[in-house]
């Protein structure tokens, strides 16, 4: 793991720093002041409407504006009301928030004061992935400093609002990731998905109203709240404000994570910042936003990476994670892989997804195996056809969109198979 | 009683358009719950779906159920959009034609297609709404999954893996009703299968009602398994006997028996539940123990086979010598409460016009939850005192005495209550008149003994617990030597030339008597009894006498 992104900027400046771990450190770089300020200065309404203003847009993949799911809260009341922080970063392709978590946590601790103050929720629950074992240690650590410090707990920095932190592990399964399913697993529950409405601003967490916010979300708010709306809206673009952590992976020189401006063009950030593609190898596809997103061939990489952009090419940001296939790559292979993913991961309620999530892996390993036929192909599309859009949770959309999008760009790779009868992409890895 | 699925009764009323027609029903529940509230659901108004269950909470995971909503983008799951004024709801559309047959078709991908052996053809909501919505053909060439095919559940319910579709009706039956909670799936996604927690079984005293509940053949009921095929089952409407709740049910007949009971939807009384043992308690009906000849006993003290016709004459030469004798005093009955209130008021008459006021009743008793499951085991106790029959251990103190007689009993529950241990106290009297559906030890100190019809055999009402009167109907056709409790004492009556007894028995006329008599029953008779029943009149005025 990275100790830091190799371009940083607010989010991510000092994670280099070991000290910044800490809250002394943290402090030493003016962490926390946003917090003292605002909790003592600022009504929680201000609060709600500064980040509001500024436009952030929710990271953990569907790119709601966080102020306005913050305004759904119901004004708070004698029972209580939670933020639910959303660390289960479990997309393939994904590893922004392990790096916030392990090595600013305290950052996220004064985002989750904020929201919470702004949405009057009396306690917060960090749900950490299960296999972040290092950074649910990190994060019990900084909560337990917090504590001792009086940044956490009754009459927080002497302002009289109190909260407290939990953190959560999750026990492995990527669907825990869904907001709904995290509250059931967060319960104690099987991890599935509810269905809505009611929204979790209405019935969240143990029945009462909560808010669900990804790691990278909450890490913004100090910085808003410290520097103000004005100040985010001048980095990334205008209906994307910001920062954001791309992290990018496969077939380039530098793997890693960067903090760029929402709106970087895509093309930039892997020939510039990650180095290209090795070996003097051209781009045959790349993958926006997280295993979900839908492909962009090579010949679509001048898009800005901000969702109104991605959106006109029929992708989208998701969690920005960028992962890059040189013209080496089987897309039919890639289908594979990608299908077995949500094969395995489908939570299995829905028959949509349950059965379609199979059908579709059943059917594009025969392709790559060489015995699938066109219609096979065809079948393909009409299967994506019956999942998206009509199942509880995003994840049937997830399976689909993947798929689709290689059959659209990539149809040459599977006609290929279907005609020759085996898989002729020698360099690509095995099933 | 309570249901799980909470009407929301002072919810306000607003008008919705499906497909064209306009319904008025309460705002608030989801859409398929407000149309089966109002009875149209799956007649005028039809929205298939699987997981849904008018008494379970929402699932809204096999996505059959959807429908089109004008002003909404994409289909809507009618399970869990709530009904709001005005809203437009299209069932038939394009969009929602096809989505129907994606969600079959995937739920037919690993379906195993072995109707031809399954319990559940001809009932199944698979087979249903596949021929009604499907495609007509599978456009997959990938080998079915295989699963395990018997796992016994518990002592009524077997699994068949590969025919579950996964609706979960099982498992939240299990949470919410009996909240017993034994099942669950286990695995996810494509490996998602219907499983038991380690260490238990399905055996909760409601479990059998997961077979009914299950849309296909993924849990039969042991008992029934491979007896007959639904469409050999002709369905009457019936209540059950076990105990005072009165159930509604299905007598499900073929070949001229009785092949299973089936839980009848009433909201009033079982909502769409049953319990087990009285699920199981058809097999009583043709017991080898059924009592089906007349008997009297003969000079040497054998029980002899006679016509019904003889051992009513018999019956009525001795009470009429023991009136003639001694008085009408000395002449007793004991009413059952298995008995309808028809064969029951009939009785109270007979005893009246003898001029006799010994009479009892005895109840067995038995445990009970706080579901269905009643204390009193007989369905209708509630109205026999309602018709004026009291405890019979004032009774049994008179006969002790040596105060009584003749003694017609309905019945072997003065054992089944406990409330004598063996016959012996009964053999002091002189003529014991016996009539009853199974056989007991009664009938070693019968003079005369006379067979009746069971519930299943009959037509009449019962009073339940609520004091809710249910309508029975004859779901057997029985033997012209087989009467009703009622008909025997209305033919004893007429031999012993009592007074407002006319010739024939008929029960039209019977129940309207009852009716004109005894207060509570005022208005209810048998013909304009609805299919749900009607509540008895007063709350007070138990032991409401003849009037
Ligand atoms: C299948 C699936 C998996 C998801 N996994 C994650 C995840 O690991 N982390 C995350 O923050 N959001 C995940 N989400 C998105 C959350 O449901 C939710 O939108 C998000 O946590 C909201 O936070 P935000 O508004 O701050 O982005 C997932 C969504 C789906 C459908
Ligand atoms: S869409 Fe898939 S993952 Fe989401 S609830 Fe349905 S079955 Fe589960
Ligand atoms: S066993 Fe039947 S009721 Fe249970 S989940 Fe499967 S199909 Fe549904
Ligand atoms: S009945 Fe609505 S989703 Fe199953």
């Amino acid at each position: 793991m990275q100790k830091a992104p190799h371009v940083t900027d607010y989010l991510t400046r000092h994670c280099a720093d070991d000290e910044y771990g800490c809250l002394r450190g943290f402090e030493a770089q003016g962490g926390y002041r946003a917090a003292h300020t605002a909790l003592r200065e600022m009504t929680p309404q201000k609060i709600l409407d500064e980040v509001r203003q500024a436009g952030l847009q929710g990271r953990g993949g569907a790119g709601f504006c966080a102020g306005l799911k913050w305004s759904f809260m119901p004004a708070p009341e004698q029972q209580p009301s939670y933020l639910v922080c959303n660390a289960d970063e479990s997309e393939p392709g994904s590893f922004k928030d392990r790096l916030l978590l392990e090595r600013a946590p305290h950052q996220l601790l004064e985002g989750i004061l904020l929201a919470a103050r702004a949405i009057g929720a009396q306690k917060s629950f960090i749900y950490i992935r299960g296999e972040y074992a290092e950074a649910a240690r990190v994060m019990q650590r900084a909560v337990d400093e917090a504590h001792a410090k009086g940044y956490l707990g009754d009459d927080v920095m002497g302002s009289g609002f109190s909260h407290d932190v939990v953190v959560v592990r999750g026990a492995g399964s990527y669907i825990c990731g869904e907001e709904t399913a995290l509250l059931e697993s967060l319960e104690g529950k099987r991890g599935h998905p509810r269905v809505k409405p009611p929204f979790p601003a209405q019935r969240g967490a143990f029945d009462r109203p909560s808010t669900v916010n990804n790691v990278e979300t909450l890490c913004h708010v100090p910085h808003i709240i410290g520097r103000g709306a004005a100040w985010f809206r001048s980095t990334g673009t205008e209906k994307s404000p910001g920062t954001t952590l791309f992290g990018v992976s496969g077939h380039v020189v530098r793997p890693g994570l960067f903090e760029l401006p929402l709106g970087t063009p895509l093309d930039e950030i892997i020939f510039e910042h990650a180095g290209g593609v090795a070996d003097g190898r051209k781009v045959k596809g790349v993958i926006p936003g997280g295993l979900s997103m839908p492909i962009l061939p090579a010949g679509e990489l001048d898009v800005a990476m901000a969702n109104e952009f991605l959106q006109e090419k029929g992708s989208a940001l998701g969690t920005g994670g960028i992962i890059v296939m040189d013209d080496r790559t089987c897309m039919v292979r890639t289908a594979c892989v990608i299908s077995e993913f949500y094969r395995a991961e489908s939570c299995g309620q829905c028959g949509p997804c349950r059965e379609g999530t199979a059908w579709i892996n059943d059917i594009v390993t025969r392709v790559e195996r060489g015995t699938g036929t066109a219609e096979d192909l065809e079948l393909l599309v009409d299967i994506c056809d019956g999942m998206e859009g009509q199942t509880i949770c995003a994840f049937a959309d997830a399976a689909a969109w993947p798929v689709r999008a290689l059959l659209k760009h990539f149809y040459a790779d599977f006609e290929r198979h279907v005609r020759e009868g085996v898989c002729s992409f020698s360099g690509s890895f095995q099933l | 009683m309570a249901t799980a699925a909470g009407v929301a009764c002072e919810a306000e009323i607003v008008r919705i358009t499906v497909d064209g027609l306009e319904y008025r029903l309460h705002a608030g529940p989801s859409l398929l719950a407000a149309l089966d509230q109002i009875g149209v659901l799956m007649g005028e108004v039809d929205i298939p779906h699987y997981c849904w269950h008018a008494k379970l909470s929402s699932d809204g995971s096999c996505r059959l159920c959807q429908v089109e909503i004008d002003g909404q983008t994409g289909l809507q799951t009618a399970c869990n959009t709530p009904v709001r004024d005005g809203m437009i709801v299209h069932t038939r559309s394009e969009a929602v034609v096809r989505a129907r047959q994606t969600v079959l078709e995937f739920l037919m991908l690993n379906h195993p297609l072995d109707c031809p052996v399954c319990d559940q053809a001809g009932e199944c909501k698979l087979q249903d709404y596949a021929w009604r919505y499907g495609a007509p053909n599978s456009r997959s060439r990938e080998p079915r999954r295989k699963l395990e095919k018997r796992i016994d559940l518990g002592p009524g319910v077997v699994l068949d893996r590969e025919r579950c579709i996964l609706c979960r009706r099982c498992v939240r039956f299990c949470r919410e009703i009996p909240r017993t909670g034994e099942l669950a799936v286990f695995g996810r996604g494509d490996r998602s299968v219907i499983g038991l927690f380690p260490g238990v079984q399905l055996d909760n005293a409601y479990s059998m009602n997961v077979v009914d509940l299950c849309p296909v053949g993924a849990l039969t009921s042991r008992d029934f398994r491979c007896k007959a095929r639904a469409w050999q089952l002709e369905s009457v409407e019936g209540v059950c006997g076990g105990c005072a709740r009165g159930c509604n049910i299905w007598l499900d007949v073929a070949k001229g028996e009785v092949q299973r009971y089936r839980p009848r939807r009433n909201d009033a009384v079982n909502d769409t539940w049953m319990c087990d043992a009285g699920r199981l308690s058809y097999a009583e009906i043709a017991r080898s123990d059924r009592l089906d000849k007349a008997w009297i006993r003969n000079q040497e003290s054998v029980l002899e086979p006679v016509s019904v016709a003889s051992a009513i004459s018999e019956a009525a030469r001795m009470l009429a010598g023991l009136v003639a004798e001694k008085g009408a005093g000395v002449i007793a009955g004991i009413a059952s409460p298995h008995a309808t209130n028809e064969d029951l008021f009939a009785f109270k008459r007979l005893l009246d016009e003898i001029g006799t006021e010994n009479s009892g009743l005895a109840v067995p008793h038995g445990e009970a939850d706080e579901l269905l499951i009643c204390a009193e085991k007989a369905a209708n106790a509630t109205g026999a005192r309602a018709i004026g029959f009291e405890d019979a251990r004032s009774l049994l103190e008179r006969i002790r005495g040596g105060g009584v007689d003749g003694i017609v009993i309905l019945g072997h529950d003065i054992l089944t209550a406990g409330y004598l241990d063996d016959e012996t106290l009964l053999g002091k009297i002189d003529s014991v008149i016996l009539i009853d559906t199974h056989q007991s030890s009664l009938m070693r100190v019968a003079q005369v003994v006379l067979p009746a019809r069971h519930l299943a055999e009959k037509a009449g009402t019962l009073t339940n617990c609520d004091r809710r009167v249910q309508r029975v109907r004859p779901a057997l056709a029985a033997d012209s030597e087989l009467l009703t409790e009622g008909e025997i004492v209305h033919r004893l009556a007429l031999a012993l030339g009592l007074n407002g007894f006319e010739a024939g028995y008929d029960l039209p006329r019977v129940s309207r008597s009852l009716a004109a008599a005894v207060p509570p029953f005022a208005g209810i008779t048998i013909e304009s009894l609805p299919s749900d029943g009607a509540q008895l009149v007063s709350d007070g005025g138990e032991k409401g006498a003849v009037r």
